[in-house]
């Protein structure tokens, strides 16, 4: 079930009802309508792959009680290493399995011998990127005895199919979310009404921003060699816009309805467009995924401690890991290495955590320095950005080489104003809100009818620039 | 919780307040034009559900159909009393659920229908898919044609008048920032068929893109694929004959482009399902038969277009029903 659809302006008043209305204060049965609704949410798509979930969460659930009850080390290493086994090699096998195949015939092909085998046909289930690591936290906390194992089945099972970021994010952590399954919720007219604002803006960056972007992204991608530098690089533009509204919409609108329920996920996306440098725009796209990676991978692996060589090789395995989570593509895997090349200068110079603050805080406009860092890293990443949209590796190089053309300098062939003007209102927007969890949230000082006038001008503009219907990228990884 | 949902609630109704604000300033119009009989839809249908006439032939379509095809030229050549059903921007669904509701007050026995890439595309115009299906006396068919046709997005258009009359509110927007055009009277119809004497103008024409084809359309064999049939199955019921036309472009336009998807594609399609197909583009030496001033626009014919488009269709079906 998408977002977007009639069925589910159908299905969350239906849940929101059960849910404070039937079963209030009855904790055990929320959590179970919990489990329900989003078997139901993720079954729409397809009931098959409701199998994987149900047979996830029953290892890990058993997994984690086993590791309370034993001491013993080796005992406990093999336990967690059967989680780990069970949810990658799910992954593995929907989304890598014929990656792995075509590569490996590649290789020998280079070298003259030719492999025959086939490939299967196999569908990626939705979501299943996400929730393998969500379960993977869990297990991995429980090992690690930075949290205690839940005995109540049902709440771990809500913990894992929670609908509103079941199948894109955010990553959710078992220390977060898991205890808010074991209290009793009061609904809160505060949360509830922040949670509606988001869900507002959620839906604003997906259907305005993000499917309006798309359509001349898609146009533009699917037409490289037809257009100028100048219309490519607008291309790149519209590309970048649309995948931050699409995921970040996607995390908002997840966010705000968990909110109506009584839960607080984490924030995702902390205005990643103003970052001032590479490491800083890490540090707020994908927030839930980076700092998976970093606690479960880049730490253990030594982090930025170490000699020279193993800080270069943390960094490029984070990076290069992260790609890869995207899709089995290589176009993910050099988007990836072309991020670490980024980031890795900020961190051998150790100037990666120097843009930690608000940029120009409390203040209008940045200065012009801000203003130059900022663009040159928005710059940077629309390029990267070149790598994840492209078909194929030599797609991505002919599109940056057409870019880099004199023609770079001529007026574009694809040019609507229309959606630049929304791109342009929503970055004043997003500009203005950034001291907020998201743009609007602190809107509140404006007064009421100003206020719901900005409401309706944002559901109108909603219904009126409604793109044409996009799947949610993130839906694929 | 309750000044929650009381808000939730005059969220909804400020919300159903401008929506019905935006119907009456659209619907208006037609309400106005129905009551004074001046609705073409309304006079269309009134054509049809009136049992005092009785038409043998139907000729159906989008605007290129009723553009190009007079009934009245059709009729001094086959002998029938035939009428153009066709109506602005009509998807292949609504062409089906149309002609039920023809055949349920009519009994035609040919049916012509117009083939044209954009009935079967993957982008309606809500709008006059409504407006033509309202004049329907079935409910159940005015539903089926939503949910059958169009499923939850059918639905979304029909609730909500922001979303069905967003391109025309984007257009009313756009025109008070542009310079003002004059608005094209519409008002001299025969028979279902629009007699225009609009002649296109040189800077159109210097501004034709190519015709339809796979590549500017988002034409779906599969809806186009399933529909047809159903059209078929429908006319075969009936005991009709179906029979396929395709309305003439600009030559400037036909000329822009090597191949010609939409041609071919039709042409195979109807020869694999038997069905009689005259496509007056594939007319030998057309760029001398036709010229772009026998058009009113970049794809609908004039009266002089019309005529020549008419004659030339008459006699191929004179060919195939005599």
């Amino acid at each position: 079930m998408l977002f977007n659809s009639l069925e589910f302006f159908i299905f969350l008043p239906v849940v929101f009802v059960l849910f404070w209305f039937l079963f209030k204060k009855k904790l055990k049965l929320q959590n179970l309508l919990i489990v329900v609704a989003s078997y139901v949410f993720y079954g729409w798509w397809d009931w098959r792959f409701l199998s994987l979930i149900v047979f996830s969460s029953f290892v890990d659930y058993t997994i984690g009680v086993l590791l309370k009850n034993e001491e013993e080390e080796r005992k406990r290493k093999i336990l967690l290493w059967t989680s780990i086994c069970v949810n990658i090699g799910f992954l593995g096998f929907f989304k890598y399995y014929n990656f792995f195949v075509e590569s490996f015939i590649d290789t020998f092909s280079l070298i003259g011998v030719e492999l025959h085998s086939s490939t299967l046909n196999i569908i990626l289930p939705v979501g299943i990127s996400f929730y393998t690591f969500q379960t993977l936290s869990y297990t991995i906390d429980v090992y690690n005895k930075k949290l205690e194992p839940t005995k109540d089945i049902i709440a771990f099972f809500a913990f894992v199919s929670f609908f509103p970021q079941l199948v894109a994010g955010p990553i959710e952590r078992a220390t977060n979310l898991l205890p808010q399954f074991y209290k009793t919720r009061k609904f809160a007219y505060e949360n509830a009404v922040d949670g509606f604002r988001q869900v507002l803006w959620g839906f604003f960056k997906k259907v305005v921003i993000a499917d309006n972007c798309a359509k001349y992204a898609n146009q533009i991608f699917n037409g490289t060699e037809e257009y100028s530098g100048s219309t490519l690089l607008i291309g790149a533009f519209f590309f970048a816009f649309q995948i931050y509204g699409d995921f970040s919409g996607y995390s908002d609108i997840a966010i705000g309805i968990s909110r109506f329920f009584g839960f607080n996920l984490k924030q995702n996306f902390a205005f990643p467009y103003f970052s001032r440098d590479i490491a800083e725009f890490w540090r707020r796209w994908h927030m839930s995924l980076s700092t998976w990676f970093r606690d479960y991978i880049y730490i253990p692996l030594g982090g930025s401690r170490g000699s020279l060589s193993l800080k270069i090789r943390n960094v490029f395995v984070i990076f290069l890991v992260s790609g890869f989570w995207h899709g089995a593509n290589w176009t993910f895997i050099v988007w990836g290495a072309l991020n670490a090349l980024y980031f890795l200068p900020l961190l051998l110079a150790k100037k990666n955590r120097v843009n930690t603050d608000l940029v120009a805080e409390g203040k209008y406009f940045p200065k012009l320095k801000e203003l130059w860092q900022m663009s040159f890293t928005f710059f940077i990443t629309l390029l990267a950005w070149v790598f994840f949209r492209a078909d194929s590796v030599a797609h991505a190089f002919k599109y940056l080489k057409g870019i880099f053309d004199s023609s770079l300098f001529s007026l574009p062939e694809v040019l609507p104003y229309t959606v630049l003007a929304l791109v342009a209102l929503f970055v004043s927007v997003e500009w203005l809100g950034r001291h907020g969890q998201y743009a609007i949230e602190r809107i509140d000082f404006i007064k009421k009818p100003l206020r719901w006038s900005f409401y309706l001008v944002l559901i109108m503009l909603m219904f009126l620039f409604t793109g044409e219907d996009q799947v949610f990228i993130y839906f694929q990884f | 919780m309750k000044k929650f949902l009381k808000k939730i609630i005059i969220g909804l109704l400020v919300f159903i307040a401008v929506n019905a604000i935006i119907m009456g300033v659209y619907e208006y119009p037609s309400y106005k034009a129905i009551q004074n009989k001046t609705h073409r839809n309304y006079l269309k249908w009134d054509a049809i559900h009136s049992p005092s006439n009785s038409f043998d032939m139907i000729i159906i379509g989008t605007s290129r159909c009723y553009a190009a095809f007079n009934p009245v030229v059709f009729d001094s050549i086959l002998d029938t009393n035939s009428y153009n059903m066709s109506t602005s921007a009509q998807d292949i669904a609504e062409t089906y659920y149309a002609l039920e509701e023809i055949y349920q007050h009519q009994k035609p026995k040919y049916i012509v229908l117009d083939l044209f890439f954009e009935t079967a595309d993957e982008s309606y115009d809500y709008y006059q898919i409504f407006s033509n299906s309202s004049f329907f006396k079935s409910n159940k068919r005015k539903f089926s044609l939503i949910s059958d046709g169009y499923g939850s997005s059918g639905f979304l258009n029909y609730a909500i008048p922001l979303v069905r009359f967003k391109n025309y509110i984007k257009q009313d927007v756009s025109k008070l920032f542009s310079r003002k055009e004059s608005l094209r009277v519409e008002d001299n119809w025969i028979k279902g068929h629009l007699h225009d004497t609009l002649i296109v103008s040189d800077s159109e024409i210097s501004a034709f893109g190519p015709i339809s084809n796979f590549e500017n359309t988002s034409f779906s064999k599969e809806r186009f694929d399933k529909y047809f049939n159903k059209i078929n199955a429908l006319v075969k019921k009936n005991n009709a004959k179906l029979i396929c036309l395709r309305a003439p472009y600009p030559p400037t336009r036909l000329s822009l482009k090597d191949t010609d998807d939409e041609g071919t594609y039709f042409k195979e399609y109807t020869s694999k399902a038997q069905i009689p197909f005259f496509d007056i583009n594939a007319k030998e030496n057309y760029d001398e038969f036709y010229e772009d001033k026998d058009f009113a626009d970049y794809h609908h014919a004039n009266y002089k277009g019309a005529r020549k488009a008419s004659l030339e269709a008459a006699k191929f079906i004179k060919q195939i029903i005599y």
